[in-house]
């Protein structure tokens, strides 16, 4: 229990969409930057990892996305949704590009790109593996969240590989997104009691 | 509306809008109704936090190595800037001491031009100044010649003027000259165009007898025919002797080569 009270005092301070510290990344404050790196680079690496299943690619990939947001930040708008939305996707575009050019040469099906991956292993199994409240799910939602959030697949792509019709999947997303914010919300309830009683 | 929400929420638009899934046009659609619509905007928001949150749970932090080598970079990239901005500096600097540079070589060049057309120009006045005193003098030869020879002429055209002959004797047999008196404007002329050359330390020189007495008229000159010599009162004969170069007080009466009794 302690891990994901832990996790979650830090998430708290994350949740807030921090204006002050954007306007400080786009003046060029380096420190900021660094602050900014700590919070999000975890969880914008696991998503690449598990996209690239490549270790060394997927350092690469990392840079390459905080590169972009220190370049592009004058770029970002908040009135657009939140920074790490933000990031996660100029990641995601990073990683299906690269993947693209590689795999163009051996297979011209986008959705193939995404098969087989496992055959081919640079990277330490653990990192594939899913955390927290998304692995008390029931498998399909599971699986749902994992093809299109991890795996950076569309849901045209997600849905022929469950073998399910798109709509079914798509009711396997949204039902999934409500049980995990169901878990957040209750986390979150039984910390704010936490801190009450403190 | 309420519909609407329903068919964007169902298809799953706005988790495929998070998820980057759409296009720019569908994009540009979901960001318009998301502006317009607060609950379509405040069920996005719980979206974007939900997968935030599970981004955060699901995070595997990267080598510390990565984060070292991303912050040289940031400082890589960003002092290139500086760099060409103070290259920029430079250059500018560099191209105002062209300028400056020019500028100083032009007015040097066009100084040192000018002073040399200074001093050709001095030069010249000094030459025009020479012969513009060469010439003054040359007018006032002329005029003094042309003022001498109009006396002369005046004499010579004069109602009143008596030529007389002198004819050469015994010691110039061939020589003689003729003088031109007139006693209203007392003037004398005379032409020595006929009298022998004398070598140089020797001159004629011409004398008026009055009452015996011999008083002299002047030396005549050797570089000029006609000329003028002082009229004497009551002179009673010309007389020409050969006197030491420059004339003498007394005639030398042995030495005389001429003369004629006047009227």
């Amino acid at each position: 229990m302690d891990e994901p009270i832990h996790f979650f005092v830090k998430s708290l301070t994350l949740m807030q969409n921090d204006t002050a510290q954007i306007e400080q990344i786009q003046n060029k404050d380096e420190r900021a930057f660094s602050l900014l790196y700590d919070k999000y680079a975890g969880a914008i690496y696991s998503v690449i990892l598990k996209m690239t299943k490549d270790e060394g690619k997927a350092q690469n990939l990392l840079q390459d996305t905080f590169m972009t947001v220190w370049n592009k930040v004058d770029t970002y708008d908040a009135d657009k949704g939140r920074f790490y939305t933000w990031i996660y996707r100029i990641a995601k575009n990073k990683v299906l590009n690269s993947l693209r050019k590689t795999d163009l040469l051996i297979q011209t099906e986008d959705f193939s790109v995404y098969e087989n991956k496992e055959e081919d292993s640079n990277i330490d199994s653990e990192h594939l593996e899913l955390k927290g409240a998304i692995t008390m799910l029931e498998a399909h939602h599971k699986k749902a969240i994992e093809l299109v959030y991890f795996n950076g697949l569309t849901h045209r792509e997600a849905h022929l590989q469950m073998d399910v019709p798109l709509g079914t999947f798509k009711s396997y997303i949204r039902q999934a997104l409500k049980l995990l914010r169901k878990t957040y919300t209750k986390t979150l309830s039984f910390l704010l009691l936490l801190f009450n009683l403190m | 509306m309420k519909w609407d929400n329903k068919i964007i929420i169902e298809n799953g638009l706005l988790e495929q809008y998070l998820l980057g899934e759409l296009n720019n046009k569908e994009c540009q659609q979901i960001e318009e109704v998301l502006a317009s619509n607060a609950d379509l905007k405040s069920y996005f928001e719980d979206l974007e936090k939900d997968f935030e949150t599970l981004g955060l749970e699901n995070a595997v932090a990267p080598p510390e190595k990565l984060k070292t080598q991303l912050l040289s970079q940031i400082k890589e990239s960003d002092s290139p800037e500086v760099k060409v901005v103070s290259i920029e500096n430079r250059s500018n600097t560099r191209a105002y001491f062209r300028i400056a540079a020019s500028i100083a070589a032009l007015l040097m060049i066009s100084t040192f031009w000018l002073y040399n057309q200074l001093a050709d120009f001095k030069k010249e006045q000094k030459i025009v100044n020479t012969e513009n005193e060469k010439l003054i003098n040359t007018l006032e030869n002329l005029n003094n010649k042309l003022e001498s020879e109009t006396a002369l002429f005046a004499t010579l055209s004069h109602s009143d003027t008596e030529q007389y002959i002198l004819k050469g004797n015994a010691l110039m047999p061939n020589g003689k000259v003729v003088s031109y008196i007139n006693h209203s404007t007392k003037a004398v002329v005379i032409n020595t165009e006929k009298l022998p050359i004398l070598d140089d330390d020797h001159d004629y020189q011409m004398w008026a007898d009055v009452e015996g007495e011999m008083i002299n008229m002047g030396v005549i000159p050797k570089d000029n025919n006609l000329l003028a010599m002082s009229y004497i009162e009551n002179s009673e004969s010309l007389n020409i002797t050969i006197e030491p170069a420059g004339g003498n007080d007394h005639p030398t009466v042995e030495k005389l080569v001429t003369n004629v009794y006047l009227r």
